[in-house]
């Protein structure tokens, strides 16, 4: 009983203070206004009204009163009084945490004093809208309604489900569906269905620069080329096993090889897309070659730092005055060549595509290239020994694995691609400077790779749109874009650590022959 | 043509020390082709020092090392896997997140020729050794009778299959010599039964040398051929196990000097026990 009353406070105090935290940066009330928006498409403006916030609030008490009232019960079970009790004591502490807050604030507003000198999201109108544009006891009165009423519901909603055990029904009632899913069966049934299915999605991808507006079409560009360096880094991080963090240097290397060669500035040499695109590619992988080589006997945090001092290095250098008369400095390089429309799509289509559309379907293009290069490589001997080597270096060169060569070759490879996604990066927007290649590209990269999960090829895929995509989904938030993405990066990883699409193994053996065949076999 | 070397393996002088401590001190070994030969010692002996350096781990202070007459010290371990001698781990060491099957690819990896590039372009190299080396891998796996285990996680499988992956992962690169550390560690009496027929099946019907380190002596006495036996790095006995359990020199490494005594010591102390006040200190 003691520790069920202490414990309830202790929660009560924890969704208090989330509930300060939120209203001193003022998310609650942009919540609020997504929240109301969604019920109401008329609504316009950016003022919470007083009912949405108040129903927040009761919201984030009723989840904290829920989820602690869930796991307190899987030790020892309550009364119905005690639960009701400690629901009840949940909403009164976070009411009273609530309220001081507001009262403080009140009060301030009342004196004319103006706090955003030490909190800068709170502002007058801020106030006043925490205050329902009321006097303080009523926001106050508010207030304890709104959080006593979420606990009470917490400990009912608890009450009713472990009476009846609801929820338990519909988490099996979920995990049956799952696992014994028609749409599941079908495709085992018809394996060419999975086919069919891909076939779809592909030529889905492909109708979407038609489809979407000019908005869309810069956000899946950039989505595309972060899965393209994924899909590069996967090979080196995911597969080998190496962490790299200086990715962004054969990022940076791509694009300016790439400029230098179509820019009228500093060269003038202006050659066509292709030739430098594949020169660029080169490039990015002999700076593999060198990164490669020197680290190939580093393990683990040693390679990070190494690697993400290689990062630097090029960055400052693009960025130096010294060599502004090779790379443009400070100001980068302007102009930078794009590919021409080959005449044939004009002649099917009757008209050329618009600039950005055709630089999208251009990137898909590419896209699908890498994607079959690192798809081939991943499912053969290459791509084993990789994996074995992250598995086990030692036992993996003892196996017969050429360690060193293999690690070298991982980096090569995942710097061309690198090499290639800057290249296109740098002609889709006809400049490229130093302030692009800064540090967070590289963990963009491995967010990438990290999120997807680790050596999944579609999981890259899906964790570029995750980390490129989902931001510009989430920007009606205003400020609390990276705030809420942030949260959602951990919410993910704690879900599902491995990633959100790990890899799945093949199925790969076959009848086994007879042991005749395995002594001439093995004849040595 | 070269003649036919007589020994499939054979260490000279072998020392390897750490700092100031002597591993293995001055050891001699040859391996008969065909023929199994156990290690054992008392623990800190420096048998698996002694596997280590045989196997390229480790490279070796003085002495040498002959692979088919072929010197083999200080080469990287994956040449040595090349050269056809492979070896399992005393703690099994096998590729815990990927299948059965890839594992034994990987142990494959000498016999292989293809590279980034055929796989890239589909080569028909590459698709013929795919097949051929999944069909190999799947001989292997029926072979140490492990078949029904072929496409789950190798860190899924049951204890004893795991001892028996490893030996199916380092029967991949066809070797004339094989070296298992402590291969019945760990089981019951069914599954080591099962394991030292499956020893001897390597021997009878791959033709394959074996080296063991045991503790299981009745392993020991009833596969080996020849037995040497080590004690603080040095060599005290190499004989049939006949000659080495009647060997006064293996039974002091043991059990110690004095052990007449040992059985008189054994009663007194349980005496004494018998007489503490309180039963349950020890």
């Amino acid at each position: 009983m003691k520790t069920l009353f202490s414990k309830s406070i202790q929660f009560g105090i924890i969704a208090g203070v989330i509930l300060i935290f939120s209203e001193l940066i003022n998310l609650t009330s942009t919540f609020a206004v997504i929240l109301e928006k969604l019920f109401n498409s008329a609504k316009t403006g950016k003022t919470a009204s007083p009912l949405a916030i108040q129903i927040l609030t009761g919201l984030v008490v009723f989840f904290i009163a829920y989820t602690f009232l869930r796991k307190k019960n899987g030790s020892k079970s309550h009364t119905a009084g005690q639960e009701i009790g400690s629901g009840l004591l949940m909403g009164i502490t976070a009411g009273i945490l609530i309220s001081l807050l507001n009262v403080i604030l009140g009060t301030y507003l009342a004196k004319g004093q103006d706090i955003r000198n030490y909190l800068d999201a709170v502002s007058p109108e801020v106030i006043s809208t925490f205050l329902f544009q009321t006097d303080i006891a009523n926001a106050v009165i508010r207030y304890f309604i709104a959080t006593i009423l979420g606990g009470l519901a917490a400990s009912l909603l608890h009450l009713v489900s472990s009476k009846t055990n609801v929820s338990g029904k519909i988490s099996k009632f979920i995990q049956k569906i799952v696992q014994q899913s028609k749409i599941r069966i079908f495709l085992n049934k018809y394996p060419y269905m999975t086919t069919i299915l891909t076939l779809l999605v592909v030529i889905a991808v492909f109708l979407l620069p038609v489809l979407v507006n000019a908005y869309a079409i810069s956000v899946l560009g950039i989505v595309f080329i972060y899965a393209i360096m994924g899909l590069g880094l996967n090979l080196i991080v995911g597969l080998s096993g190496q962490l790299v963090f200086g990715y962004v240097a054969f990022y940076a290397l791509g694009a300016y090889t790439f400029g230098l060669l179509t820019a009228p500035k500093p060269f003038g040499i202006e050659m066509n897309f292709w030739p430098a695109l594949i020169i660029a590619i080169f490039i990015a992988a002999i700076g593999g070659l060198f990164v490669g080589v020197p680290i190939m006997n580093l393990r683990g945090d040693y390679l990070a730092i190494v690697t993400l001092g290689f990062g630097e290095i090029i960055r400052i250098l693009i960025n130096s005055n010294l060599l502004a008369d090779f790379t443009g400095g400070p100001q980068g390089i302007k102009n930078i060549g794009q590919p021409t429309q080959p005449a044939l799509t004009a002649k099917i289509f009757g008209k050329p595509f618009d600039d950005n559309v055709w630089f999208l379907y251009l990137i898909l293009i590419l896209f699908l290239v890498v994607l079959y290069v690192v798809f081939r490589l991943q499912y053969s001997r290459t791509g084993r020994s990789w994996e074995a080597m992250r598995e086990d270096e030692t036992v993996a060169q003892a196996c017969g694995v050429t360690v060193s060569s293999y690690k070298v070759l991982a980096v090569v490879i995942g710097a061309a691609i690198a090499g290639l996604a800057g290249a296109i990066y740098a002609s889709r927007n006809t400049y490229t400077g130093p302030g692009e290649y800064a540090f967070m590209v590289s963990v963009n990269a491995l967010a990438v790779v990290v999120i997807g999960g680790m050596g999944s090829i579609p999981g890259t895929l899906l964790g570029a749109f995750i980390i490129k995509g989902l931001p510009e989904l989430l920007r009606d938030l205003e400020n609390y874009r990276m705030l809420v993405f942030g949260a959602l990066l951990i919410a993910m990883m704690i879900i599902r650590p491995e990633g959100i699409w790990p890899v799945k193994r093949r199925t790969l053996s076959v009848t086994p022959e007879s042991i005749e065949v395995l002594k001439k076999d093995l004849k040595p | 043509m070269t003649t036919k070397p007589a020994y499939v393996l054979e260490a000279n002088n072998i020392t390897i020390s750490f700092g100031g401590l002597t591993a293995v001190n001055d050891v001699s070994l040859q391996v008969p082709f065909q023929s199994i030969i156990s290690i054992i010692g008392p623990n800190g002996a420096g048998k698996t020092t002694f596997f280590n350096a045989i196997s390229g781990f480790y490279s070796c202070d003085s002495g040498t090392v002959l692979f088919q007459d072929r010197p083999i010290n200080g080469i990287p371990t994956d040449e040595v896997a090349n050269l056809g001698i492979s070896r399992t781990y005393q703690n099994i060491r096998l590729f815990t997140n990927m299948t059965v099957v890839e594992n034994i690819l990987i142990g494959q990896q000498p016999r292989l020729r293809s590279t980034f590039l055929d796989a890239i372009l589909q080569t028909s190299r590459n698709r013929r050794e795919e097949k051929q080396s999944i069909q190999k891998a799947s001989n292997l796996l029926d072979f140490v009778g492990l078949s029904a285990y072929a496409d789950d996680m190798a860190k899924n499988l049951p204890y004893g299959a795991q001892r028996r992956l490893e030996i199916a992962r380092a029967l991949g690169n066809n070797p004339h010599l094989l070296l298992l550390d402590e291969p019945c560690a760990g089981m019951n009496p069914q599954e080591t039964a099962a394991m030292i027929e499956l020893i001897k099946t390597l021997r009878s019907q791959l033709k394959i040398a074996i080296v063991l380190i045991e503790h299981d002596m009745k392993v020991v006495m009833n596969i080996s051929d020849s037995i040497l036996v080590l004690d603080h790095g040095e060599k005290i006995a190499q004989g049939t196990p006949e000659e080495i359990q009647s060997d006064q020199r293996v039974v002091e490494a043991y059990l110690g000097s004095g052990t007449e005594n040992l059985v008189e010591k054994y009663s007194q102390r349980k005496a004494a026990n018998r007489k503490a006040v309180q039963p349950h200190v020890f």
